[in-house]
Formats: structure tokens, C-alpha cells, sequence
């Protein structure tokens, strides 16, 4: 019996690249089979090792792989370009199941980078927006210049609620500031006791706008998170993304919020 | 009514004090090892013809003050079993140590109790003191058993700095870098990380094995031979204190005691014997000499070991007051 | 099938057994432990049972036959992948009853938990354990406490009495060999007490994680690791990609041992950590061996090998850290 080696990849071809910020760059993957928003894949990157990258949006034979040049890990991706090839290994994890939110009040709320888990999701209902019974965007970035998925704004603007906010502005900035926690109390929610939150970012941003989503009334179970962490192997060997007794990798990385909340590191 | 020969009493190890007709003697330990059942044998003699006290000296000796300059050959009698214990070289027994010139052999406590000692230093202490005592001539031998030198060998004629030659298993390294950390923080910092592998810089390496004893895989283990650093004619004193210098580095056990014999050969035959008491110190004699005729007497005949570097020449900075 | 048979006739079938398997056992490493003059007993090939280091504990476990500490997984160039070969030869591991039950974790880990691990696979379904027996608990050993001071679960047992050899073979290739041998009932010897007992926390609460109690543990760890690496359950990697072209697209990867222990082990591209503080590495580590793995799995992590109590340079005892965290349970409760 031939067993197969989970940690060989297989070759994939950039078919798009798109500038975002400087520092920041979605690349078009050719794969076919079925990938889910939330998941992820490990990015075999020249020179530096694999990464686990995590998609950003799913086209017909091809995933978009959303990768910032953070670390070294991540710089040596920037150098390649259309037609050129990388190896990746995956999907991996649990992703996001839309299915669950679908005909419901939609929050998703990212920051920054955790864009991209959630992207799928949003893509989603712009397309099918009578999937949900509304469904509100709420992002922050760092600042003007770090806003990831421009273009795709436009279009989200069209059938959804969109609020972006940035930390911090020039003067001349027209638009939103602040955290994202700040817009929470005003956003018009029909039925809060049944309205779905989907969060995703940094670790203490998580923490604030969970905090911030009980507050207003969201129930515990109607709540969703993705928890990024040093996934290696991406098939619970390795050990570093290990919380208790749960695998990111293989449980994860997308929680409900009653169990995500036991997560402690 | 004394009548004495000081010259006689000193080198039998016996001090000519500043005490009208008392007398001090020394004890050697070589290595500074003793076991205790010595000490009450010690007391005894303190006791019973000393004023009670004891001194314990620089060189990790005894020195038994208030002893009555009648009194030395019932302390001689009474050392012998001390000498016996501790396999002293002695020319007449019963006579007490028949020379004090080259001082007790002394050393760091060595591998049998500290993490960070390359090899036995009390051993090797021990071996040296077999090859040169008894002998009139002023040598101080001190070893030590890393680059810590703790025993502060860099002060002696003649300190020997142990050394391991660091083996690096590289399908045992996880990469922790617990050795280029050590390396950095306690020593040379001759350790970096290539290609997740740890590459040591040969050059800078001092042989003090804290690579070893930080690893948690064993990727670094120490080298079956032991190599030691020589360093040489360092001193306290008047005209001249500086501290010893590098002769040779990775360096045999063989080699450093056949270079320290030879030495004695060297003093013999360039001594001032017109120096006050007929003593002189080798590192003035180097002085006078010049290294390169030392280098020709010292390495008559060693055998080397491939690795052995030798500096040369050598050249000692230190404080001139003359 | 229980065997006596002479030592000489024994070491020749060993001899025979190592044209397909190689022989690994624990083994003496004169003066390559960490102080000088300071030996390592940890494993290594043997051609003969005199090579064996019955009457000690390794330092080191079994694992690194079937988890190598580095291995080597795949070639790359541009555009192909070449998996890196596995041994030639099968193996035949020599091992005592806690190493046996330690082997299961490693099983659970890498062949049940996700995806079957094809390298550890590959190894595994190669190798033959032989048991070997205790006759006397040695420091720090807690097996009895774990459960794991018995086994049932081995191809061989073998025990050496002079000029003599004991064995218990349940494998075929072996009872063919031992043909000629005197038939005997043949008992493992296993230890039934040690002189430390541990008491298993019952379900530790969370809000157990930030006791005090771990401040001491992150006062004194230095983060080193060793206790990861001397245990035979921790089976941590990391990922290496070795690049043999400036290009970074010729090379190879491997993994290598990590350690919960160590600095890094949290570390995300970006610099994030997410378990900086030593105590709470040491909760972690505790955790996994007697609380986490036992939810997910069913059974206890830690088999009570002691290793991590023989090595640790700052003397900290998980043995009676688990019975303090015990006590706290209790008390909490």
C-alpha cells in the first residue's frame, strides 16, 4: 500500500498579481478542487521556507493568496511573478461554512490582514446578497495607505453595508477614523439576539470587538472567529498552533465563539 | 642562644619571620586537594608547636605561623605522614620538604566539581608537581580548567588553561542557538548560524566549551583529547607585574610538562647567580635572554600536537616602575 | 515462545537479524555528555548485546529512531519534488516498558491525529521492538503511577544473565532463529513501585492558568528545552528549508525537533508570540502531558520516564509539579 506523504506540495502558477499596499500583494493560484473561505494553504516561499497563507478568495480553478511582507518569512514571494510557479501544500483547516449565515443579520468585522480569511465570505453576499437578511462590513486598517481590496470595495458598496475606518489619517483624509469598536454601538441591527458576528484580526483587536459585540446584545454562539497562529505542518503533527487540547490546523482555525473563547494560549 | 642557618631553614620550607626565634612552615598541597583526615594532623602540629593559628596561603598551601625554630625537626617528623598522603617528592625522609623554590603546585577545583572545567585540574596538578619538585628554583605552576581562570594562571611562570575542541553532530542541532547564545553572552562569540547549522569560527574559538554544556541534543560534545592553553612569565612583584602570555594554544599534556622540565634546564644555565640569595625570576631571565633563545631551550625536543599553535615571538606588556 | 540460549549463540543471530535490520539501543557515549568526563547514554547501533547500557536509564529516548532529530523530507528544484529516501535496512529497537507505552503517543500523534505522517510511517511499519526489563526503579522513574510500568505490547523481550539469554519472542523471524534454543518460561521483569508517586490532577480548570503557582516555574526555567528533547512523547518539529541555489529554488526541507520550551516556538511571521512568558510555557507543557492530550485522546501524555527531572540544569521536578497542581485542583474544587 502506497501511502501518501502529506508534506510533498505541488506546483502551482501565479495567474494574477494585485498590488494593494507596498508592503502588501494578492497573488492568483491555479488549483482545482474545493476550498473554503478561512482556510488556508502552506506557501512554499524561494529562499525563505513555507508560510501558512490563508485564502483570500476563491475563482473558478484558481485561489488568491493575500501575503504580507511581514518577517522574512514572506518578503522572497514579491519577486515572483505571473507565469511564474510556487509550491503549496492544502487546504487546510476547517474555513468558514457560509452555510450558517445564510438568511441571517450579518456583522463581519476584520482588521487589517484578517481581511483576507474573511473575504470569501463577503464576496459571497455581494454577489447573493439575499442570502442574508442584511450584512454590514465593518473594517479598520492602520491607515490610509494599508487599506487592502480597494477595488473590491467599490463593488462590496453596491449591495452591502460597508463601513472602513483607519487608525490614524493625514488631515486631508476624507474618510472614517477610529477603531472599529467605535462603530459597533451605531450600526442598526434588526434582531441582535439573532444576528451573526464574524471576527477576525489581530489577537487584541479580537478581543475588543467580542467585547464590544456582547455588549450590544450578540449571543455567544452566534459568534465566529478565526484564530491565526504558527501553523507548520498544517496536519496536527507539529505542535505549534496547539491550544489545549485543540489543533488550529485541523479544529481551526475558525471557532465558534463558545468554544473559541477557550482558547488560551 | 640560636645559632642558625636561615639559608638551610628556608629551603626547607620554613620562613624566617619577623619574630625573633619563631619559625612559620609551609604545608604543599598540590591541586589544593587534600581529604580531611589531614586536617586534624595539621592542628596537631598547629597546636602543639605552632601558636594555633593557621594560615591558608595564596598558593593553596598551609602555613602553620609561631612555630620555635628548635621545634622544626619534631614538626618535620610529624609532616611526614602529610607528605606521604599527599605523595610528595622528598630526598631525605623525615626531613620535612627539602626544597621551597618551586612553590606548591596549585589549581581551580577542576572537573571533579566544576560544570565549566575542562579536565582534572588537580590531576594534572599533581603530575606537574611529580616532574619538578623538589627543586630550588623559582617556579610558580598554576592551573586552571577553562578561560575563566579562576586560579589566575595569567600571574604564574607557568599557567595551563584548559581547552576542549568543540565536535558538532550537525544531525543532532535543532537550532536552538543555546550555544551561539552562551558563546555570545560568555565568551568569544566564535559561533553563528548558516543555513539553520551552527558554524564555528575556528580562529576566535577558545576552547572553554560552553557550546557543550549549553546544548539540549548533544549535537556538541567535547573532544576526546583534552588540549590545554600555555600561557607564560606572568608575575607580581616590584619592577614588573604583567600578566602571562599565550605560547601555545591547543596544546598536549606532554608537550606543557616537557616544556616546563626543559625550562628548568633554561634557568640553570642563564641564572644570575650573583642575584641577591641566588635567586632570580625566569621571566627576567627571558628578559635578559630574549624570547627566541627561551623558545630554542623550552621546545627541545616536544613533540607537539598537529593542532598546537605556537605564538612567536611573544611579547609581555604589563606595568615598568624600573 | 519462551527461550534460554547462550550469549555467544544469541549475539550471532543478532549478527544474522543485522543484514535486514539495523540494531538501535541505549548505548554509552563515553565523556560526550554535557560536563567533562560526563557520559551520555542514549541510543545508537549495536552489533552486540554487550553494547548495551542495561543497568542505567538512557537520557535520551528511543524517539529519535522512528522521529530523527533532523530529517530530511524532500529535494525540490524548480519545478520537482523528490520525497528523501527512507532507511534501507528495518530497524529493531531496544526498550524498556515506559519507552513501549511511549510509543503509542507517538503512534497517536503521527498516525491517528490528522493525516498518517508517511515518514514516520514508513519507519515504523519497519521496525521490532525488544522489550527490556527493570529490575529496580531508578530515580525519578513514576511509570507505576502512569500505568506504564507493564507492558504486554512488545515482539521480544530479552534479558542477558551472564553468559546466558532470556528471551520471550511473539515474532516469527525470531523463533525461527532461536529453533535450537532450550524452551523456558520466560517472565519481563517489571517494577511495581517507584520511589515517586504522582497523583493525576482530576479536569484542571482554566482558571487554574494563571496561578501563581507558575510564576515560580517562569522565575526559574532558563528555557533550554532539554526536558522536551530527553522525553519520549514530546513530538514537536519545526520545518528547515535549505536552499542550494542563491534562487532559494533548489534546496531541501527538513524537520528538525522543537521544543514548547524554547524561544520561537510561538513565533508568527511578523513577530508575534503568542506564550512569552516561561511559567506559562511551563502550564503549556504540563497541560499537554497530563490534562490536553488525556481530553483529545483518551489516555495521559507523559509515561513517568523521569528523564525530564534527570536532566533538568535548574532542577525543576514536573514530577512534583503535577502533584502540586494536584493539590491545587483539589483545593480549587
Amino acid at each position: 500500500m502506497t501511502i501518501i506523504n502529506p508534506y510533498l506540495p505541488f506546483l502551482s502558477e501565479i495567474t494574477a498579481v494585485i498590488k494593494h499596499t507596498d508592503i502588501e500583494y494578492t497573488f492568483r493560484m491555479t488549483y482545482q478542487g474545493d476550498v473554503k473561505p478561512g482556510q488556508f494553504f502552506e506557501v512554499s516561499l524561494p529562499k525563505f521556507g513555507e508560510a501558512p497563507i490563508s485564502v483570500s478568495g476563491i475563482g473558478d480553478d484558481t485561489v488568491d493568496l493575500t501575503i504580507r511582507k511581514v518577517g522574512k518569512v514572506t518578503d522572497e514571494i514579491f519577486e515572483n511573478y505571473v507565469g511564474d510557479h510556487l509550491f503549496l501544500r492544502g487546504p487546510y483547516g476547517n474555513g468558514f461554512d457560509i452555510d450558517n449565515y445564510k438568511g441571517r443579520e450579518i456583522l463581519l468585522v476584520a482588521g487589517g490582514t484578517g481581511l483576507s480569511p474573511v473575504k470569501g465570505i463577503v464576496d459571497y453576499f455581494s454577489q447573493n446578497p439575499a442570502d442574508a437578511n442584511g450584512f454590514t462590513l465593518l473594517v479598520g486598517f492602520k491607515s490610509p495607505a494599508d487599506v487592502l481590496f480597494k477595488d473590491d470595495f467599490t463593488t462590496w458598496q453596491k449591495n452591502l453595508n460597508v463601513i472602513m475606518t483607519v487608525d490614524t489619517a493625514d488631515d486631508g483624509y476624507c474618510g472614517k477614523r477610529g477603531m472599529v469598536t467605535e462603530y459597533i454601538p451605531n450600526i442598526p441591527i434588526k434582531n441582535v439576539s439573532d444576528a451573526v458576528g464574524i471576527v477576525v484580526g489581530p489577537p487584541m483587536m479580537m478581543k475588543c470587538t467580542i467585547a464590544e459585540l456582547l455588549k450590544a446584545g450578540f449571543r455567544e454562539e452566534n459568534l465566529w472567529i478565526s484564530q491565526e497562529r504558527k501553523m507548520c505542518c498544517g496536519i496536527g503533527k507539529c505542535g505549534h498552533c496547539k491550544i489545549d487540547d485543540t489543533y488550529i490546523c485541523l479544529d481551526g482555525p475558525v471557532f465558534n465563539y463558545t468554544k473559541g473563547k477557550f482558547l488560551k494560549d | 642562644m640560636l645559632d642558625l642557618n636561615t639559608k638551610k631553614i628556608k629551603k626547607n620550607a620554613y620562613r624566617v619571620t619577623k619574630v625573633r626565634g619563631e619559625t612559620a612552615s609551609r604545608i604543599r598541597v598540590p591541586g589544593g586537594l587534600l581529604t580531611a583526615d589531614l586536617l586534624p594532623l595539621i592542628q596537631h602540629i598547629a597546636e602543639t608547636y605552632g601558636n594555633g593559628k593557621l594560615h591558608l596561603t595564596t598558593r593553596q598551601g598551609f602555613e602553620i605561623p609561631g612555630i620555635k625554630y628548635e621545634d622544626m625537626d619534631a614538626v618535620n617528623t610529624l609532616l611526614q605522614p602529610i607528605i606521604d598522603k599527599l605523595e610528595i617528592n622528598q630526598e631525605i625522609p623525615g626531613k620535612g620538604y627539602t626544597a621551597a623554590g618551586t612553590r606548591n603546585v596549585s589549581a581551580c577545583i577542576g572537573s571533579n566539581v566544576c560544570p565549566f572545567a575542562t579536565y582534572n585540574t588537580t590531576a594534572f596538578a599533581k603530575r606537574m608537581e611529580k616532574e619538578i619538585f623538589p627543586n630550588d628554583l623559582h617556579f610558580k605552576v598554576a592551573f586552571t580548567g577553562c578561560a575563566n581562570d579562576c586560579i589566575k594562571t595569567r600571574m604564574h611562570d607557568f599557567g595551563i588553561i584548559g581547552m576542549t575542541e568543540p565536535q558538532y553532530d550537525k544531525d543532532r542541532c535543532v537550532n536552538c542557538q543555546a550555544c551561539v547564545k552562551a558563546c555570545k553572552k560568555k565568551s568569544v562569540d566564535a559561533l553563528s548560524v548558516e543555513n539553520f547549522r551552527i558554524v564555528r569560527n575556528t580562529e576566535k574559538c577558545v576552547g572553554c566549551g560552553e557550546c557543550v554544556i549549553n546544548c539540549p541534543t548533544r549535537a556538541w560534545t567535547r573532544s576526546p583529547e583534552t588540549y590545554y592553553r600555555l600561557v607564560i612569565m606572568g608575575r607580581t612583584g616590584k619592577r614588573n607585574p604583567r600578566l602571562a602570555e599565550d605560547f601555545l594554544v591547543w596544546a598536549n599534556a606532554d608537550a606543557i610538562v616537557q616544556i616546563v622540565t626543559n625550562t628548568y634546564k633554561f634557568v640553570e644555565n642563564y641564572i644570575d647567580r650573583t642575584a641577591p640569595g641566588g635567586k632570580e625570576h625566569i621571566g627576567y631571565i627571558i628578559d635578559r635572554t630574549g624570547f627566541e633563545e627561551y623558545k630554542k631551550w623550552a621546545l627541545e625536543g616536544v613533540k607537539l600536537d598537529q593542532r598546537t599553535i605556537v605564538k612567536s615571538p611573544v611579547y609581555w606588556g604589563g606595568i615598568h616602575y624600573d | 515462545m519462551g527461550y534460554q540460549i547462550d550469549l555467544k549463540k544469541m549475539n550471532a543471530i543478532l549478527a544474522d537479524l543485522s543484514k535486514t535490520y539495523t540494531i538501535y539501543a541505549p548505548k554509552r557515549f563515553v565523556g560526550d555528555g554535557t560536563f567533562a568526563h560526563i557520559d551520555t547514554i542514549r541510543y545508537g547501533e549495536i552489533s552486540d548485546l554487550a553494547e548495551i547500557e542495561f543497568a542505567e536509564k538512557s537520557n535520551y529516548s528511543f524517539k529519535e529512531v522512528l522521529l530523527p532529530i533532523s530529517e530530511t523530507l524532500f529535494y525540490f528544484t524548480e519545478n520537482e519534488m523528490k520525497e528523501a529516501d527512507a532507511r534501507a535496512k528495518g530497524a529493531i529497537v531496544f526498550l524498556r516498558s515506559c519507552d513501549l507505552h511511549a510509543l503509542k503517543r507517538l503512534d497517536t500523534i503521527y498516525l491517528e491525529n490528522g493525516a498518517v505522517d508517511s515518514y514516520y510511517k514508513r519507519l515504523r511499519d519497519n521496525t521490532k521492538f525488544i522489550l527490556m526489563g527493570c529490575t529496580q526503579s531508578f530515580e525519578n522513574c513514576f511509570c507505576v503511577s502512569m500505568g506504564s510500568n507493564q507492558t504486554d505490547d512488545y515482539d521480544a523481550y530479552l534479558k542477558v544473565d551472564g553468559e546466558t539469554v532470556l528471551l520471550n519472542s511473539r515474532w516469527e523471524a525470531l523463533d525461527d532463529a532461536l529453533a535450537g534454543a532450550t524452551a523456558k518460561d520466560v517472565v519481563p521483569d517489571f517494577v511495581t513501585e517507584n520511589d515517586t508517586v504522582v497523583e493525576l490532577p482530576e479536569a484542571v480548570p482554566q482558571a487554574l492558568f494563571d496561578a501563581p503557582f507558575w510564576e515560580d516555574y517562569g522565575n526559574r526555567c532558563i528555557a533550554c528545552g532539554r526536558c522536551n528533547f530527553v522525553c519520549p512523547t514530546c513530538t514537536c518539529f519545526t520545518m528547515q528549508d535549505l536552499f542550494y541555489t542563491d534562487n532559494g529554488k533548489a534546496g531541501e526541507r527538513r524537520r528538525v525537533w522543537a521544543s514548547c520550551h524554547v524561544d520561537g516556538y510561538t513565533d508568527m511571521a511578523g513577530g508575534h508570540a503568542f506564550r512569552n512568558d516561561k511559567g506559562q510555557r511551563m502550564r503549556f507543557k504540563v497541560m499537554h502531558k497530563v490534562n490536553d492530550y488525556k481530553r483529545r485522546f483518551g489516555t495521559h501524555m507523559c509515561i513517568g520516564c523521569g528523564r525530564c527531572d534527570d536532566v533538568c540544569p535548574e532542577y525543576i521536578s514536573f514530577s512534583n509539579c503535577i502533584n502540586k497542581l494536584s493539590a491545587l485542583v483539589k483545593e480549587d474544587n
